[in-house]
């Protein structure tokens, strides 16, 4: 009976394993393949061993983007998770309108983070922006400045309207989470005269720290493979300043060096298995 | 139990099967490509279908589907006319076009997977070099038409052969409000400080207009150094010697990293200006729809670019037409002159996989007709290069204006022989970079000319 269990279980396995090989595991060994080559896209590839890895480590404008990529990465991790964490005590608590509000810091998330670039484009603008005619009107013309055309505010830019798009999503998670922390311990430390502080820090962040790690490790994830914001919002610009990894790789891509662009498609695969593992064995201990 | 068992394994075969009914074969076109949302088709119409009919057995046996390839969005309403009036006579051959905005990188990607399409207006000397594009020098059906300098444009350098046919052709150089500069007695600038006086008149007379509005998409800005400091080397040496030098990477002539050379006078030129605050504050974040809006509402007094944005000029405010003045670029060199771009434009190539020459060459031929070459030139605002068409391609202060900038400057095409590793758009992300601070006018020329050569190694 058990042996006709599993045979059953391994062939309503089956198509998921096929398309997991067709549309994973296939694309990964030929990108394999083809990082080894010389291949512009169009003519014959010539095996050239390790030579595109080799290149990527002194490609100045690759190793830029891997640190443009790191830190919007990780800022925008931390503010997400703030700012989620921030929405989630609001939204744990009792108030007129909680359920709009809710679905107003939500909203964001569920529209395509390319349109979203563009609206923050035009909101943004300066001397143009709506933004900037609003605050004309307030008498405050000088409030919006050129913030896209620097290094580093077009990427405060970035990171911050990432936050504003997916705040909400890590809200959700945690608020799962302070939903599922029993009323018991918060009460018996109150009564023992634990302050308000205090029960947030000795009670309710240790006890989401699973909703923590997951927030933590998937939106790292998400913005090491950060594109279209960018594409949308500064192209990644002034010149390659805000350019991201994957952005690079794409532009690699269609510039006749495809089998470079495919290597470093490689080194970020690595870079994003970092927090994977990582998270995978962070998981394996609480187990 | 069981019947759950059941439920399972049937959901399981249909999920199967509707997966692998997706990857089952159409049999709708000769490349068995389904349609996106990008395709703009223009099939048969039902009127054609009668006449097709009528001899039916002839039809079949012609029975011909093209693809045709394009990126210019401004022209693809007209091409679908055109098509349709070719499908409904063609006896069997059916034209469909396909526009992606993304062209010349899709082109990419259908050449590596083998589906080029039949026809194409997308060119680059790589894919001359890799044997893309059919030999069309014996066409003599159309270089005889075309105007002398058109088809010398047409002609690849290195092999002296034809492999696309352009119908038309474009300037660029500077647009200039007419009234403005008639109000402050201004005369059309032919040497950089003469130019720079202009934009200084301007500022000080109306300090609310933008004297020379750029705008900092890389497209625009990678126009400005392939008009201006490379304008300089096709000026100074000539078309054909300057080509040569830029296929051969002739490090003596280009001299692109010299401080004192072109690239570097033209960044020191560029940021002196944004110092002076004689171009606008936004130049890195504003679009080209703002270059538009300001010039025709009278906020910006002259802006950079080609014979192509005059149609959305004239849409935006009709009343400009008398307005509208249109410059050479000045020299912006001790032994510089005045350039003005003359460029072909609406080029056509025929993929050299393509099974159906004779039936691209029947579509092409019903293209290049007068009648259609004169409707297609009035419609985009470019003049044709066939000598037989005669079209009113803009109002006539505009041409006469256009002709007078043409016949005062030195005329350039554009540079196709630059290294494919190395496109306009970079060029022009290595100007935001400058204007964004981060080089110096030295910086800028010495990192443009390992861009450029890195060009070539890639």
């Amino acid at each position: 009976m058990q042996r006709k269990k599993n045979k059953a279980a391994q062939f309503l396995s089956l198509p998921a394993l096929i398309l997991y090989g067709v549309f994973f595991v296939y694309p990964l060994l030929r990108g394999i393949g083809m990082s080894l080559t010389n291949w512009d896209g169009m003519g014959q590839a010539t095996f050239i061993g390790l030579k595109n890895y080799f290149d990527f480590f002194s490609d100045k404008r690759a190793l830029h983007d891997i640190q443009t990529t790191v830190i919007f990465a990780v800022g925008s991790a931390v503010l997400l998770n703030i700012v989620g964490l921030l929405y989630a005590l609001l939204m744990n608590t009792e108030f007129k309108g909680k359920s709009i509000a809710r679905v107003i810091i939500y909203l964001p998330a569920i529209i395509s983070p390319l349109i979203m670039g563009y609206i923050w484009y035009f909101l943004l603008q300066p001397k143009r922006g709506y933004l900037y005619y609003a605050c004309m009107q307030l008498g405050l013309p000088d409030l919006i400045g050129n913030w896209m055309s620097s290094y580093h505010s077009a990427l405060a830019v970035l990171i911050v309207v990432n936050v504003w798009q997916f705040a909400g999503m890590t809200m959700i998670i945690y608020l799962a989470g302070l939903k599922a922390i029993a009323k018991d311990y918060t009460e018996a430390a109150a009564i023992d005269g634990a302050t308000k502080w205090q029960l947030f820090f000795r009670i309710t962040l240790p006890l989401l720290m699973p909703a923590i790690r997951i927030n933590v490790v998937t939106n790292i994830i998400g913005s090491l493979s950060v594109f279209d914001v960018i594409m949308s919002l500064t192209e990644g610009g002034p010149g390659y300043a805000t350019e991201s990894l994957s952005i690079y790789i794409m532009r690699m891509c269609y510039g006749s060096r495809t089998g470079y662009s495919t290597a470093v498609a490689m080194i970020l695969f690595v870079i994003i298995l970092i927090p994977v593992l990582i998270s995978m064995r962070l998981t394996r201990q609480k187990g | 139990m069981g019947k759950k068992k059941f439920l399972a394994v049937l959901l399981t075969a249909a999920l199967g099967m509707s997966t692998l009914a997706g990857c089952g074969a159409t049999d709708t076109s000769t490349s068995g490509e389904a349609p996106d949302t990008n395709t703009v088709t223009e099939a048969a119409t039902p009127a054609a279908s009668e006449a097709e009919a009528a001899d039916s057995t002839e039809k079949e046996n012609k029975a011909v589907d093209l693809t045709f390839f394009t990126g210019k969005v401004e022209t693809v309403d007209l091409l679908n006319q055109i098509i349709s009036d070719y499908n409904q006579q063609s006896g069997g051959i059916t034209v469909e076009q396909e526009y992606q905005a993304d062209a010349s990188n899709i082109i990419k990607i259908k050449f590596a997977s083998g589906e080029s399409p039949d026809l194409m207006t997308t060119y680059e000397q790589e894919y001359v070099n890799q044997g893309k594009y059919l030999d069309l020098s014996d066409r003599n059906e159309w270089w005889d038409r075309l105007i002398p300098s058109m088809k010398e444009s047409c002609t690849d350098l290195e092999s002296g052969k034809q492999y696309r046919v352009c119908t038309n052709m474009t300037m660029a150089g500077f647009f200039y409000n007419k009234e403005m500069f008639d109000e402050l007695g201004l005369k059309v600038a032919t040497t950089w400080p003469e130019f720079e006086a202009n934009l200084e008149a301007i500022k000080e007379a109306h300090p609310d207009v933008d004297p020379w509005f750029i705008f900092g998409e890389a497209w625009h800005l990678g126009h400005l150094i392939e008009f201006m400091p490379h304008g300089y080397i096709k000026a100074k040496y000539g078309a054909t010697e300057a080509k040569k030098a830029m296929l051969s990477n002739d490090s003596a002539k280009l001299d692109w990293g010299n401080p004192d050379g072109a690239m570097a006078t033209f960044a020191k030129n560029l940021v002196e200006l944004q110092k002076k605050g004689l171009i606008n504050e936004d130049v890195l974040t504003a679009t080209s729809d703002n270059c538009i809006d300001a010039f025709v509402t009278g906020k910006c007094a002259m802006f950079s670019n080609g014979m192509w944005c005059l149609s959305d000029l004239l849409t935006k405010n009709p009343d400009m037409a008398d307005k509208i003045g249109f410059a050479p670029y000045p020299a912006f060199m001790e032994d510089g002159v005045p350039v003005v771009l003359v460029a072909e434009d609406s080029g056509y190539s025929i993929s050299a996989e393509t099974e159906h020459v004779d039936e691209v060459v029947d579509f092409l031929n019903f293209l290049f007709s007068a009648e259609n070459q004169k409707k297609y030139a009035e419609t985009l605002g470019s003049p044709s290069a066939f000598k037989d068409v005669d079209a009113s391609w803009a109002p006539d202060s505009i041409v006469s204006g256009v002709n007078d900038a043409v016949a005062s400057a030195t005329n350039i095409g554009f540079t196709n022989e630059k290294p494919a590793g190395f496109s306009g758009d970079d060029a022009g992300r290595l100007v935001q970079d400058l204007l964004a601070g981060t080089y110096s006018p030295e910086e800028f020329a010495k990192a443009y000319e390992e861009a450029w050569n890195a060009g070539y190694t890639n």
